[in-house]
């Protein structure tokens, strides 16, 4: 459901590609998020000594985007790069939100094998094992989320949004974000958090003139 | 009727949980794993029938783990199967203990993982490339803890039937016999282990052997174990193992202590393993040596204990991100004794030699649900079935 939402923005903006943004305003705010951490650790009685005890995972960051693009919201794809870091059996950052087009660069920090793989339908790839002080790049072109996992590790997982448009945000460690460039209109503005099951928070908010800021919260329990 | 019961194993995997449950403020987590695996019924051969009398290729088994760790150097650890949904076995149950913060220096003790090689560590849908187990895990080899041959000849006559072995001495009721290593049980004891980032060793003291694991103690004798493994680079993993521990039953040998005098009647292994793995490659091996020693009671004498060599090599290989195709080659064969009634008298070896090789591909449907088809040929050296090959299909989820 929160794929196809993704989807659908990159289909509205790319019908209007041609048109120049208008003078901008912003939307801030904060997503409250009050679910625990998990370490997404399974036990492991075949193993003969104690496992790194693992940190829990941080599930309060949260992506807020437009579920439609403004009008004229195009931008010509350039070489962009992200990164996500394999570390301490975690994948850093553990949410990452691009728009589609960019190159994602996978480097192995730890002193052991990561296999970084994705079944998901925006994009399926597995790059293999690869070790310490290595790099694999993959590029994400679909709009949607990409569950990231290690096939070794299997409490190592993470999130890649994929977005059709620039008109979304990573939360804070408060939970804060901004959305900047918004062009005046009316729109509906959606937040994702892992933890949210059903249908995701949505708020319609307008920005009613240039520099125009409007302010949305959200609390995920 | 099979759509419904197709319907409804789609519902049960959609309210199937996706990763670990965790409770208690992420102090319990538990896990599972569900395999189905539907293969051809096979009451001649017995290739693939396991100490628990269950066909590895045809087989529905649950499993589910459980781990509380209150502090970071102690945890309590379970693991609970049950196998074509018969009896609910607690397949580990054991505390862990790291007692210096700063050392990777673990105690366990209770039900254990065996120390001894590899496989039988290894989770079984999602580690398993195939469907099958390698030959020295889980074929049954004529010999038995319980009851033991009066000579020669009643091994000899056993050859190729381990799926049910019966002796003149001991248990007289017929029971399957032992594999090399189970893979099927875990033993009762306490284990050390030394993990550095090159090095690894463990020991062990358990009240069971390799072949026969036990929850109670049948003989008094206990088994020491070790294995040290050598991480030289990032993907390469060299092991040895070793194992010597009292196997047969103490009511037989307290029965022939006093004609045969006090003796050991142990077994013994030794066994080297090796694993690598690169880019969309895993190749790993195994060789393992074991030997028995049984009573001489009547002549022909059994002389020398009895041994048995094992290997396999195994490998896997990923074509995308879903499929992968797999492929092991596999031997078990003995060391010889010689009859009197059987076999003209010639040295020949106590049990039938096995040959096998199975190869296969799988899917994974999701992440933790995977699809798996093997094809699996075997040869005996004996026994009323020579050869047959086999078609398994599996589906395994874990959570």
């Amino acid at each position: 459901m929160r794929a196809l939402a993704l989807s659908a923005a990159v289909a509205c903006f790319a019908v209007s590609a041609a048109e120049p943004l208008p003078a901008a305003g912003a939307i801030r705010g904060r997503v409250d998020v009050r679910v625990g951490p998990s370490a997404d650790v399974r036990p492991d009685p075949a193993s003969l000594g104690m496992g790194v005890m693992r940190d829990a995972q941080d599930r309060r960051r949260s992506v807020v985007y437009l579920e439609t693009a403004p009008r004229g919201a195009f931008e010509p794809p350039a070489n962009r790069r992200a990164r996500m870091d394999q570390r301490n059996e975690r994948f850093i950052p553990h949410v990452l939100a691009i728009t589609a087009g960019t190159w994602v660069d996978f480097p192995n920090g730890d002193r052991t094998y990561h296999n970084v793989f994705s079944l998901s339908k925006a994009k399926e790839f597995n790059l293999g094992r690869y070790a310490a002080g290595h790099s694999e790049s993959i590029q994400f072109n679909q709009p949607g989320i990409v569950r990231v996992f290690c096939e070794i590790h299997s409490h190592m997982n993470a999130f890649i949004l994929v977005f059709g448009h620039r008109f979304f945000a990573l939360t804070d460690d408060e939970g804060r974000y901004r959305i900047d460039g918004v062009p005046p209109g009316t729109y509906t503005l959606v937040v994702w958090n892992e933890a949210i099951r059903g249908d995701a928070p949505k708020r319609t908010i307008t920005i009613a003139e240039a520099g125009d800021v409007d302010a949305a919260d959200f609390t995920i329990r | 009727m099979l759509h419904a019961q197709w319907l409804a194993a789609c519902l049960f995997l959609q309210v199937l949980p996706a990763g670990p449950i965790e409770t208690a403020r992420g102090t319990v987590t538990i896990s599972g794993e569900i395999t189905a695996t539907a293969g051809p019924k096979d009451e001649t051969a017995f290739f693939n029938y396991t100490d628990y009398e269950h066909n590895a290729l045809r087989m529905f088994r649950v499993s589910v783990s459980g781990m509380w760790r209150p502090s970071p150097r102690f945890a309590f650890l379970t693991e609970i199967r049950s196998e074509d949904l018969q009896s609910v076995i607690p397949y580990a149950l054991y505390v862990r203990v790291r007692p210096w913060a700063e050392r990777p220096f673990d105690v366990q003790a209770g039900r254990i993982p065996p120390v001894f090689g590899t496989f039988a560590r290894r989770s079984y849908g999602a580690d398993n490339p195939l469907i099958g187990f390698p030959l020295a895990y889980q074929y049954l080899t004529s010999l038995r803890p319980d009851a033991v041959p009066a000579n020669a000849d009643d091994l000899l006559i056993m050859r190729g039937r381990g799926w049910r072995s019966s002796y003149p001495v001991g248990n007289p009721i017929p029971a399957p016999g032992i594999p090399v290593v189970s893979a099927y049980r875990w033993d009762t004891g306490v284990e050390a282990r030394y993990g550095a980032e090159r090095l690894e060793a463990a020991v062990s003291v358990t009240s069971g052997t390799l072949s026969n694991p036990r929850v109670d103690d049948d003989n008094d004798g206990r088994q020491l174990a070790g294995r040290v493994a050598w991480h030289p680079v990032i993907g390469l993993t060299l092991g040895a193992s070793g194992a010597r521990g009292a196997f047969v039953d103490r009511a037989i040998v307290d029965a022939y202590e006093e004609k045969l005098g006090p003796q050991d009647y142990d077994q013994e292994a030794v066994g080297i393993d090796g694993e690598y793995s690169r880019g969309y490659w895993i190749v790993r091996g195994e060789a393992i040596f074991s030997r028995w020693t049984l009573p001489k009671i009547n002549a022909p004498f059994i002389d020398h204990p009895v041994g048995a060599r094992t290997g396999y090599v195994e490998g896997r290989y990923r074509f995308g991100p879903r499929l992968f195709g797999a492929v092991r080659v596999d031997g078990l064969s003995f060391t010889k004794i010689t009859g009197q009634r059987l076999f003209g008298g010639r040295p020949t070896e106590w049990d039938a030699t096995v040959s096998r090789i199975e190869a296969g591909g799988g899917v994974n449907i999701q992440r933790n649900l995977t699809a798996r088809a093997v094809v699996q040929h075997n040869w005996r050296d004996g026994g009323r079935v020579k050869q047959r090959t086999y078609v398994s299909a599996q589906l395994s989820y874990w959570f």
